[in-house]
């Protein structure tokens, strides 16, 4: 019974932190002075804006979740099944801007590229000038967001490949080689993660706010924020919004159709299978050679700008004086929210993988849903929910913040537990369960203690999610409660470029540091 | 007349040893079982003869050829003209029967009319022709063991190599499919090497066992030797 309950109250605020918020925001923009009207709706349907905001923002993602597949796909390949040299290393580097804000790659670009950039210094105001208005258009999002979502379409590569039965390529090996086999057997294989990636690649990109924004190009979640923030037209934000709920909901929906009857052959690999080592024999140096070079210009120069921009004493101090505090309520909020993600996480997870209720699978929609949509839209819903003198306890505190985040990360941990719980034999809580242990002790004593590798790589996930998150706390941040992410996005407008370049690289040692702690600990066990 | 020759092969996985100091000959025609319990190092044996894996010592030679000798792949899997029906048979799911069956036949270069015409044949001697553009998914067990052989088979090997294929099937179709195993390989004449830990098959398929254990072979002999080494083994427990 306490099993029901718990697993029940679990779903219940996760419908009342993520679901609700968006139907009272639809809810509202359906409802003018006490009537129903779809002005709003209208208005969105005959103004030719809206229309350009929608061709830009179905650009933006087209191209982006095009290019990271076309480039991700083979280097997933190149890393996991291959003998490159520095395969590893390179996975390291391609990861990183992922793991933070994907505005802070625009303004790496911007410091590189920008009229007043380090181009500028080394080739002339004429050569900037041209990279400078390639930059601030749809060119430059595509490149900063391809370099921020490239990891996703890598790393999904490489775990459906890891996924795959050895077998199936080795009897392709009898009788082909290995680039047939790539071609005819394992990527068709892995073509539906391939599509999830791109599908992932497509929403994220879909719901940016902060890359856009810089570099001014106006897609939906832009003009959400400006008619929230700037008009406070709560309406015409939501109307703004609706095209990307509807969007991502039928986007999923056809993953789910589509999709997630075709994937094949899933198994994890003992080490004894962990065959299928492409050789590459005198392609080694020259795929090295180009992968290398991908990775400086994507990753290493654009960090490495920022640091140099940031080469100065008094600009860290400055930052650390305007900032600091910002830092530090960034650091616990995103602490706060990644240990409640990791328990919410492991219930939702554990519902999920035991597939406790007939509907697991559309709470499980429903978070993969919240986690594609745009930050911005949680962002208006939360507002449009707990904005009332009732409930200005959660409003007007950091709550709202840590709401925010429980509304759309909380998939990232509840999927790490499913595959966590899945690696753990069913026996072990069975043979609990039969020694006469409760629920609750058998999670507490057996489960969670089996799971604690992966419960730990999911706060570590969450902490890294919350942290850099900007789409959502940008709106819903209360008067002096803002983060390092918020501050640092509202001190472009007026700060000095050391400035913003050194609270860029703090961000970036606050988001790295503690994986490279958690990478060094699980190296010493 | 000796087709393979394992000469002191040795394997080891992260630090373990798999083969130590393997030593088989194998003649034309054979039907060779591979007999003992998981672990024992007898799948490897059949990884190393395909190529999929290189001897850490020894060498592994097929007909007059060095295939694979301390460390290295020589020959690659493709060039040996080996088949391999595994023991998860390993069917391609997004292909159908035909496409798992034209795959090596396109790899080789065998022309489309070619290609059809040996599928149709194979398909009708393994009584699978109404499944030519099934999935694997839609297919039983047994058809999909069918499947898995003929894909084996279809590119005429020297060599059939058997990985406990029939480890998952009922009692009953266990017992039919390895009657079809026999049938072809008296028909056909390749080299079996069939990998199982179950002792009623390895009798009824071998000509000839190789008990393992813990990576070497205990035993070595002809089913009759062997049948009689379990049931002095069995006497004196």
């Amino acid at each position: 019974m306490s099993k029901r309950i718990t697993l029940i109250l679990v779903v219940i605020f996760v419908l009342l932190t993520g679901l609700l918020p968006l139907l009272v925001m639809f809810a509202r923009s359906i409802i003018v002075d006490g009537h129903i009207s779809l002005d709003f709706y209208q208005g969105l349907l005959t103004s030719g804006r809206e229309w350009t905001l929608m061709g830009h923002s179905f650009a933006l993602s087209l191209l982006t979740a095009l290019l990271t597949t076309i480039i991700g796909v083979p280097l997933g390949i190149l890393f996991i099944k291959t003998d490159l040299p520095l395969r590893r290393l390179f996975t390291v580097l391609f990861t990183i801007p992922l793991l933070l804000p994907p505005y802070i790659s625009a303004v790496s670009w911007f410091d590189l590229l920008g009229r007043e950039g380090l181009l500028a210094q080394l080739m002339g105001p004429s050569v900037a000038y041209t990279t400078s208005s390639w930059l601030f258009g749809l060119p430059g999002c595509v490149l900063v967001l391809f370099s921020t979502f490239l990891p996703v379409v890598i790393l999904l590569t490489m775990t459906y490949l890891k996924t795959i039965n050895p077998r199936l390529e080795e009897a392709g090996m009898l009788v082909s080689s290995w680039p047939q086999v790539l071609k005819e057997i394992t990527i068709p294989v892995i073509m539906p993660g391939v599509l999830l990636a791109a599908m992932l690649v497509f929403l994220l990109t879909l719901g940016e706010y902060g890359v856009p924004s810089f570099l001014r190009y106006d897609v939906f979640p832009v003009e959400s924020f400006i008619q929230f923030s700037a008009f406070y037209n709560f309406g015409a934000a939501t109307a703004a919004a609706v095209p990307l709920i509807i969007i991502t909901f039928f986007v999923l929906i056809a993953e789910r159709l589509f999709l997630r009857d075709k994937t094949y052959q899933i198994r994890t690999m003992s080490d004894s299978e962990q065959y299928s080592n492409i050789e590459l024999g005198n392609s080694r140096n020259w795929l090295m050679a180009i992968v290398g070079l991908l990775c400086i210009s994507i990753v290493v120069i654009p960090i490495l700008v920022l640091v140099l921009q940031s080469f100065s004493v008094v600009a860290y101090k400055e930052a650390l004086s305007r900032a600091g505090g910002s830092l530090l309520r960034s650091v616990s909020y995103a602490v706060i929210g990644a240990s409640m993600l990791t328990v919410l996480g492991f219930f939702l997870g554990y519902l999920i993988h035991t597939r406790a209720f007939r509907f697991w699978r559309a709470v499980d929609s429903l978070t993969v849903f919240l986690f594609a949509l745009s930050g911005t839209v949680i962002g208006i819903g939360l507002i449009g929910l707990w904005n009332r003198p009732l409930t200005n306890f959660i409003y007007a505190t950091p709550a709202i913040i840590i709401l925010g985040y429980l509304a759309q990360y909380t998939v990232l941990t509840s999927r790490i537990t499913i595959s966590t719980l899945a690696q753990i034999p069913p026996s072990m809580e069975e043979a609990a369960q039969v020694a006469g242990a409760g629920w609750f002790q058998r999670l507490s004593l057996i489960v969670a203690p089996l799971a604690m590798r992966g419960l730990f790589a999911a706060w570590l996930v969450a902490y890294i999610f919350c942290l850099r998150d900007m789409g959502i706390t940008m709106l819903v941040y209360p008067p002096g409660h803002d983060t390092f992410p918020v501050r640092i996005f509202t001190l472009m407008a007026n700060g000095s470029t050391e400035l913003i370049a050194a609270l860029c690289v703090i961000l970036i040692i606050a988001t790295l540091l503690p994986l490279g702690i958690a990478g060094m600990m699980l190296k010493l066990k | 007349m000796k087709f393979i020759e394992f000469k002191n092969v040795s394997k080891h996985y992260s630090g373990q040893s798999v083969l130590r100091d393997f030593s088989l000959e194998i003649d034309m025609g054979e039907r060779i079982v591979i007999l003992g319990p998981s672990g024992c190092g007898k799948t490897t044996v059949l990884r190393l003869l395909a190529g999929f894996i290189a001897p850490d010592s020894g060498q592994i030679i097929i007909g007059a050829q060095r295939v694979a000798a301390e460390g290295k792949i020589i020959i690659e899997p493709r060039a040996r003209n080996l088949g391999m029906v595994f023991q998860d048979l390993a069917l391609w799911p997004h292909l159908t029967v035909k496409g798992n069956l034209a795959f090596g036949l396109k790899a080789k270069g065998v022309p489309e009319k070619d290609r059809d015409q040996r599928i149709v044949e194979i398909l009708r001697h393994m009584q699978m022709e109404a499944f030519i553009d099934s999935r694997p998914a839609e297919l039983s067990g047994g058809q999909q063991q069918r499947v898995a052989l003929a894909r084996a088979l279809i590119l005429q090997p020297d060599v059939l190599l058997m990985d406990e294929p029939l480890s998952s099937l009922d009692l009953e179709l266990n017992i039919i499919l390895r009657k079809e195993i026999l049938k072809l390989q008296q028909s056909i004449g390749f080299v079996l090497l069939y990998v199982t830990h179950d002792r009623e098959e390895a009798f009824e398929i071998g000509s000839r066992i190789v008990v393992m254990k813990a990576g070497k072979i205990v035993q070595n002999a002809s089913v009759e030797d062997i049948k009689d080494y379990y049931r002095k083994l069995s006497l004196n427990y």
